[in-house]
Parts: structure tokens; sequence; C-alpha cells
């Protein structure tokens, strides 16, 4: 036992100890209340945000596109209603009683069966809706509508996909849509300042875009913005109520320089040979027609090919996807000899009176190789008028030796050749334009004289695409100057870039112009078959593309053999005469002649687009 | 009328309205928030409601007996609640890998609850009569005894109640007057050994708890997500609170264990600062009539339970306040007279009634 005085310390002891964990106690909940203070009043805004994001979820709407116009305001793509069968499964209880009814009225696949299988519990934990059949048939909405107070929870749902109605016949120039993925969309979402990808169509043929030609490259404007449905979610991420709805803006229209008619005529004349065609309008460097073939459909690319078509499209040797009017690389062949002949004309090496004899080969005096021309026994005495018309390869090789090579390529340069010519083209190649530069870093090899004479008839490195061409064929009909080309139609007029400026006149430019009209119209012209088929002056230079060289005719029958020995066959055209409207370059693979065999098809173009 | 009931009451019935009245107010607000905070759940609300009016009878019974009946029955009633403590390691019911419970029928009982409140009335009784400074070894009887019931506990496992038993242990034994050598060696050992009790005592769950604390944000969804949800919850209830039934966080289930450990942050979202200010009003006014009592203890015996039992009351809330508000790890602790649990509302009532009875008996005063 203790005694008072003990006691008396010991209650003093106690106070004290008592007291110091309540001081020690009452520092810790000052800090508690500045705690709290600090989450509920100083950062309040930043958790209030920080909840209500918790709560809410932002649903993205897809943006109905833009449509796409021809020239003349005819519709070429649009988006057109599909409409899909949609179950809501959260109120559905019974799901394999439903399927059984439903399967009693639409048919449904096993794929799709399985799909909603597989998805149905998911779908339900997280309130949303689940296709059960995409684009149903009229008979089978029919069928479903009038039992449709049968299902509460099964509903009809129209939505937008993108048809082309022309769906061959711009399937390179127009290109097609396809599903957009995931950092895609993000991306997108970012320059709209927009944060979440979360869709409705998340797991359905969700948000789209433009993966090829025009619609990639006017994606931007055909989009449109996206808008957002905003709905309270618990927890675990199910959709409660929807609380606001931010609309979609839909996206801007395009009025395309393309033009319907001349398109179709092109496209038919080409008749899906491989091949190409690029026609502009020149006052403003508008592309009018354009056309890659073989051609593929560009709705079913969109809509979804099965496995084994994509593959057969992929694997066919003609290569539908490739696109030969901008990407396809070939010779100019005799197209050339029009900018070869304004060379000498600029840098006075020749001039329009100017004659050689012409004995049908070329002989290079650096080590007397010899250098063909088309016609055994040659043309004679011959001016660059005539070397135009009846395409003289030893006129232009004569002129070729007499170039330099650097210059040469400067000049060719401003036609077009080695650069992209269009504003708005998808994925263009620039072709090829030699220089001795060029062949040293990737040949390991010298320039020899012999490069430049083949450059003067169009033959060996020199390659162009066919948009190339008709850039080219432009600027010869503009007299030397053009307007960079564009898919788009433009309201007002643009000053073109003057590109050729010197010591060509116009006096040349209408000497050339009628040397090429000659072509046609001239008895000796090279396209003469062409005569009959236009009843107006076209200027025109054709162009046999060699691709495996022979001596003599005779070898060239054995080797044509191969289909696909057989030479390219080129022209570039322009008119009508003498004020030209419409410049067009035609390539045909295979196709022999430039004359007869590319030559009908440019003017069929021609024709169509005149009157 | 009034005046002969309240006559009653001073005469016959034993009874400190101050603390009758807080804790009432308290239970009474407890159940507002409760039906809130269990989702408008009026099933849970009303039993609760049979549990704060039992408590509250069982309060007024249990602060009938005078102090010395406690005194003379610590031991007792500590034996009593070890063997349900032992009898629950071995037949009780488990709840999510927890085995802590006594299935009762009509009432699974927390029995670690019991011997949270017997325990520092043992000690108190224990060393109520030992002199200054308590002697070396009757300190390690009251540690090692505070250890040992510390850890069954823990190993059910039950960090949060372990450790209200063993502060709450230790407070008794250094309000009896612990000497403050003692303190200093120990606690330098507590901290050498820091390293090991982390390593062997603590499951990998509880380790976890203790890194999210200083990084919540490493795994926002995945350990870092209750008090990141918590944090979220009572700061955007700004400083007048959403409105009640409102917080967005706590009935969309972003908020997890609403109904018991994380009740204060579903007060906060939904009363706000101002709110939280007049809760933490209550609970003050409560605890500051605890230390007006214990100062003014009949005897030591008195003077040693109220203290205990008050700071054990002062421990719970702060453990579980700063436990929601993220400056010490989640453990499992309810917030007293709010939370939803009847073991422990139970307890809290029996500990309050101790007080009462150890107040108003005053030997000298005695009629």
């Amino acid at each position: 036992m203790i005694d008072s005085q003990e006691r008396f310390s010991e209650k003093k002891n106690f106070f004290n100890r008592l007291i110091l964990i309540y001081v020690i106690f009452a520092a810790l909940f000052i800090l508690i209340i500045y705690k709290t203070y600090s989450l509920q009043v100083s950062s309040f805004s930043d958790y209030e945000i920080a909840a209500l994001k918790n709560k809410t979820r932002e649903i993205l709407i897809q943006p109905s596109r833009g449509i796409i116009y021809d020239r003349d305001g005819q519709i070429l793509v649009n988006n057109v209603p599909s409409y899909n069968l949609i179950i809501k499964p959260s109120f559905i209880s019974n799901f394999e009683n439903l399927l059984d009814e439903i399967k009693s009225i639409v048919e449904l696949s096993e794929e799709e069966i399985e799909y909603a299988r597989i998805n149905f519990q998911k779908k339900a934990s997280l309130n949303r809706e689940l296709i059960l059949k995409k684009d149903l048939s009229k008979e089978e909405i029919a069928k479903f509508e009038v039992r449709s107070y049968r299902f509460k929870n099964v509903f009809i749902e129209q939505r937008y996909s993108r048809q082309n109605l022309y769906p061959e016949l711009f399937s390179h120039a127009i290109g097609y849509v396809g599903n957009l993925n995931n950092e895609g969309l993000d991306k997108v979402l970012q320059d709209q300042s927009l944060s979440t990808k979360e869709t409705i169509f998340y797991y359905s043929n969700g948000f789209i875009e433009g993966k090829t030609g025009i619609e990639n490259i006017y994606d931007d404007r055909l989009r449109g913005k996206y808008g957002t449905k905003i709905f309270e979610v618990d927890a675990t991420g199910k959709l409660l109520d929807e609380l606001n709805e931010i609309p979609a803006v839909s996206g801007n229209d395009i009025k395309t320089s393309l033009d319907l008619e001349s398109q179709k005529v092109a496209f038919k004349a080409m008749n899906g040979r491989r091949g190409a065609i690029v026609a502009v309008k020149i006052s403003t460097g508008e592309i009018v027609s354009y056309i890659s073939s073989p051609s593929f459909s560009v709705n079913k690319i969109a809509n979804g090919l099965s496995e084994n078509e994509f593959k057969e499209l992929l694997d066919d040797v003609n290569k539908p996807f490739f696109d030969r009017a901008v990407q396809g690389r070939y010779s100019p062949a005799s197209t050339i000899k029009p900018a070869i002949g304004l060379f000498g004309i600029e840098n006075e090496i020749i001039d329009w009176d100017y004659k050689i004899n012409d004995p049908g080969f070329f002989i290079l005096p650096e080590d007397n190789r010899i250098y063909r021309g088309w016609k055994k026994g040659g043309h004679g005495d011959i001016n660059l008028s005539n070397a135009i018309i009846e395409s003289s390869n030893t006129f232009f090789f004569s002129l070729a030796y007499q170039s330099d090579i650097n210059d040469l390529t400067k000049h060719l340069s401003k036609f077009g050749f080695g650069r992209n010519v269009c504003n708005d083209c998808f994925l263009p190649d620039i072709g090829l334009l030699p220089s001795p530069a060029w062949k040293m870093n990737t040949h390991n090899f010298g320039w020899f004289k012999g490069d430049t004479v083949n450059l003067g008839v169009g033959q060996g490195y020199l390659s162009a695409t066919p948009i190339q061409l008709a850039y080219y064929s432009a600027i010869l009909a503009n007299k030397g100057t053009i307007n960079k080309f564009s898919f788009v139609k433009k309201d007002s007029l643009e000053e073109p870039d003057k590109l050729i400026s010197s010591n060509i006149d116009v006096s040349d430019w209408e000497k050339m112009h009628e040397s090429m009209i000659g072509v046609i119209d001239n008895p000796k012209g090279t396209a003469g078959r062409l005569r009959s088929l236009k009843d107006y002056p076209i200027a025109a230079k054709s162009g046999t593309v060699e691709l495996v060289s022979t001596e003599t005719k005779e070898d060239y029958k054995i080797i044509r053999e191969n289909e696909g020995n057989r030479d390219h066959a080129i022209i570039i055209a322009f008119g009508p005469m003498p004020n030209p409207e419409y410049a067009v370059s035609v390539v045909i693979e295979n196709g022999e002649s430039g004359g007869s065999v590319a030559g009908p098809v440019a003017i069929a173009v021609m024709n169509s687009l005149i009157n | 009328m009034i005046k002969k009931i309240s006559n009653i009451f001073r005469d016959g019935i034993y009874f400190d309205q101050y603390l009758f009245i807080s804790i009432t107010l308290l239970s009474a607000m407890g159940l507002v928030f409760l039906f809130s905070a269990s989702q408008g759940n009026l099933e849970t609300t009303i039993k609760q409601s049979i549990f704060v009016i039992f408590g509250l009878v069982l309060m007024l019974l249990v602060s009938q007996p005078d102090p010395d009946f406690y005194k003379n029955n610590a031991l007792a009633f500590l034996l009593i609640s070890l063997f349900l403590l032992l009898l629950t390691a071995f037949t009780g019911k488990e709840i999510n890998g927890a085995k802590r419970w006594l299935d009762l029928g009509f009432f699974t009982l927390q029995t670690s609850e019991i011997i949270k409140i017997s325990l520092p009335i043992f000690l108190a009784a224990y060393l109520f009569n030992k002199s200054l400074p308590i002697s070396l070894k009757n300190t390690f009887i009251s540690i090692l005894l505070i250890f040992i019931i510390a850890n069954i506990v823990r190993i059910q496992p039950d960090l949060g109640t372990s450790l209200v038993i063993l502060i709450a242990g230790l407070y008794v034994l250094f309000l009896a007057g612990l000497s403050w050598r003692f303190i200093g060696a120990s606690s330098a050992i507590f901290v050498l050994s820091l390293p090991y009790i982390w390593n062997n005592f603590l499951e990998p769950f509880q380790r976890q708890r203790i890194l999210t604390l200083f990084e919540p944000n490493a795994d926002p969804y995945g350990s870092g997500w209750n008090i990141t949800q918590s944090k979220i919850a009572i700061g955007s209830g700004g400083f007048q609170g959403k409105g009640y039934q409102q917080g967005s966080q706590a009935h969309l289930d972003f908020l997890p264990e609403t109904e018991t450990d994380f009740i204060f942050s579903v007060i906060a979202e939904e009363f706000g600062f101002l709110g939280v200010c007049v809760l933490l009003s209550v609970f003050l006014f409560i605890l500051i009539r605890c230390l007006y009592l214990a100062l003014n203890a009949r005897d030591r015996f008195c003077r040693l339970t109220i203290g205990g039992l008050s700071l054990l009351f002062l421990s719970t809330i702060f453990i579980n306040l700063a436990m929601v508000i993220g400056i010490i790890p989640v453990v499992g602790m309810p917030l007293p007279f709010i939370s939803k649990g009847g073991s422990s509302l139970l307890s809290f009532y029996i500990a309050f009634g101790i007080i009462i009875s150890m107040a108003t008996h005053k030997k000298l005063m005695r009629r």
C-alpha cells in the first residue's frame, strides 16, 4: 500500500502524464483538421473535378462525314443508312429464349450468335447495347417491325455507312474509308480537344477515317467534329443516366474538280486494261479525269471484305490497288521529244529551219555505238517540226548529243519531271529525272554521253508517272505556265506558276503546237489513225516504251509472245487547238502502240470533255 | 414532474448527464449518417438503432455498480474475455479470411472488442496499489500480458484492433507511472527492431498498405484505390458538402466500406467541412468531459480506468480519421458510435458506462 504523500505525488504524476497525452493528441487533431481543411477548402476544386470525372463518362458520337461531289455538283460519295439489330443485355433475363425467338424471324449466322453469347454478360454489366446483326435487309426489317411489340429490349437502329455511288470509277481518285484504329482516334480527339475514346460504336464497325485518295487527303475537312454524350456511371463503369449531350458537327462537303461523264468515258475506254489516264483543265490545273486501271470496288473495301476476297485482290497480278496514275513509273519515250526540241530552241543549238539527214540510226562518235530509229532507212532530211510529226529518233539523238546534261535536266524539271506536280494527290511518286550526280550516287558510274543520247528519246533512266506526263502536256499546251494540279474545284482563278520564261517565245510555242497537231493531222503523223475520231484539231505526241531492246522487227515478234515484254503505249494530248482547254495523258501497259492504242483512249476522253 | 425524475436520477441512479446527452446525440447523428452511407438501407439502419438503444441501456446499467465491483472482478473479466478470444481462434466464424467473430446465433460477437475494455481495467486494478515508480517486475508482467493479447488479435488477423489493445494497455501502464528510463530504453529498442517487425510481423497486404501511404498515386486503381477515392470524397465535399444522400463518391460505389471504416468520408462528402467540425466538436466535448472526470476521480484505480478507456476512445477516433484522410496506412478501424458494427458499438457503451460508474461513485460524498 502507498501512503498519503506518495498518493499526492502519484496524483500529480497522473495529471501530468494524462495532460501530456491529451496535448499530443490535441496536436494530432489539429493536424487532422488542417488536412481536412486543405482537402475540402484549399484543394476543393481539384477534388470536385476528380469526383465529377469519376462519376461521368463521355461517349463519343461520330459526326456525319462530308459528301463528295463532282465538278457539276453530282454526288459521288454519300452516307447511306444501314440498319442494325440491337439488344439491351442489361434488361434481358433469358438470353437463350430471346435468341430463339429472334432466330425465328431474322436469320442469324453462327458467328453472330457466338459474338452475342461472348459479349452478353459484359455488355449487361456495363449497361451497353449489343449489336446482334448488322445491315438488315428490307425484308428482315419489315419482318421484325411487325413483331416488334413482342420485343421490349430489341430494336432496329439506323446508322450511316459510306457509299461511293460509282464504286469502281473513283477507287483511286477518291479512295476509300476504313476503321480508325485507337491511336488514330486518339490523335483525332487530341486535335479536337476531346479526351475519351469510349464510344457506343466501340465494338461495331466504329469510327471511320479516309484511308486513300481524296478521302484520306481531305480527311480533316470531311470528318466533322465528334460530339459527346455524357453519362453518369458508377464505380464499375455501368451507365446510369444521360446527363448531357454535345451534338456532333457534320463534316464539310467537298466539291471536287472531277468530271463524272468524262470519268465514265475514260473508264469504259480503258476497259480494264492495265494503265492510267489523267486529264486536267489547263487554265486551273484541276484534275477532271483520273483513272488507274484495273480498278476495284471501294464500297466492298469500306464495308468489309472477306479474307479471301481481300487476298484475291492483293494477289491479283494486275495489282488493282496500285495507283498507276501517281505511282506507276514509265519511260516517257517519244513523248519527251517536244521538250527536247524546245531545249534545242531555247539554247540555240538548233532553230526551226535546222535540218539533219536521218539515215535511220545515230552513231555515237565516242565509241561508234549505234542508236537506232524506229523506221528502217530513216526519215531523210528532216527539221524539228517533221521530227516531231514523224517521231524521228536520230534528230533527237543528235540534238541530245549536242546538249549539256545538267542544263537538260534543269529544263526537264521545269516540265514536272522528277518532282511532285500535285497539291493533293495520295502518295505521289516523283518518278526519276536522272543526272550525273544521281548516277554516281546510285550506280557508282560516271555519266556517259550515251546516257544523254538515250534521254533525248525518253528512254534510259528517265521515268515519269502519268500525272507528270499530264502536267508536261498541260505546260506545253499553256505555253510554259501552269497551276499545280489539284482535285478540288477552284472558284477563282489563281495566278499560274510561270515555269519556262527564257528564250522560247510565243511563235516557238505555236510552231510546237502545230507540229504536235501534225502528229495526228499530217499524213506522215505517227498517230494518223486518230484523225477520224474527232472533228477539231488536237495536239498530241505518242510514245512507245521499249521494255526489251530488240534490233529487228523479227526479234520483237519473238519477245512479244510474252505479254509482259510488249512495249507500253503512251500518248500526251491537248486541245481543242488553237486554244486548248484540256490536257491528257494516257498510259496502257504492254499496249504496244502509243498512237493507235493509247491514242483512241485519249481522244475519247477529250471528246467527252469538249462536247 | 421533471424535477422528480431528475431527483430519482440524482438519488438512486448513477448518471452523468453530459456524457449521456453527448453520446446519445452522437449515436443519433451516427444513425443519420449510416442511413446515407448504407445507400438508404433501412434494415441496416434499424438494426443499428436497436444496438444503439440497447447500448444506451447497457451503458446506464454498467454505470450502476460501485467501481470496487470492477476492481475486485477485473481478473475474472479478463479471464472470461481471454477465454472468448481463444474460443474465437479455434471455433470462430471466418469472414473474408479473418477469424474474428463468435457466432451467437442472434449476433456475431467480435471478441477482441471485449478484451479491448477488460484489459485496461485489469491493468488498472493490478497497478493501482503499486508504489511509484512501477517496479521492473510489474512492468514486465503487464507488458507481457499486453503483448500476448495484442498478438492473439493480430493473428486473426486484425491489425487495427490489436494496435488499439496494445496502446490502451500501454496508456494505463504509462499513466500508472512507468519510469521514464524504461520508456526511453524501450522506445530505442522498438525503433531498432522496426525492420524486424516489418519483415516478420506484417502480412504482405499490410506492408503494401503502408507503402501505399507514401505513394498513393503509384497504383491508383489497385492498392491506392481506397485512399484515393476517400480523399476525392472528402475533398469534393467542400465547405458545405454535397447534401444529405447526394455524395456521388459514396452512392456510385467509388468509396469502399462506406458503412464502416470510411463512413467519415461519406460524412465529409455530404456535409462538408462544416459537418466535420460539428462532428469533431461532439467528440471533443466528450473527451474534455472524460479528462475532467479523470482528473477528479475518487481514487487511483478510477483515475487509471477513466484515463485508459478515454484514451482508448481517443485513439480509435484518431486512427480512423487519420486513415481515411490518408496520413496513416489503412487499418480496419471503426469510427466510435458512428460506424456500423454491433460489437464495437456496444464495447464503447460499456466503456463509457464504466467511466460514468467511476466518475459518479464518490466515496466521501456518499449519503
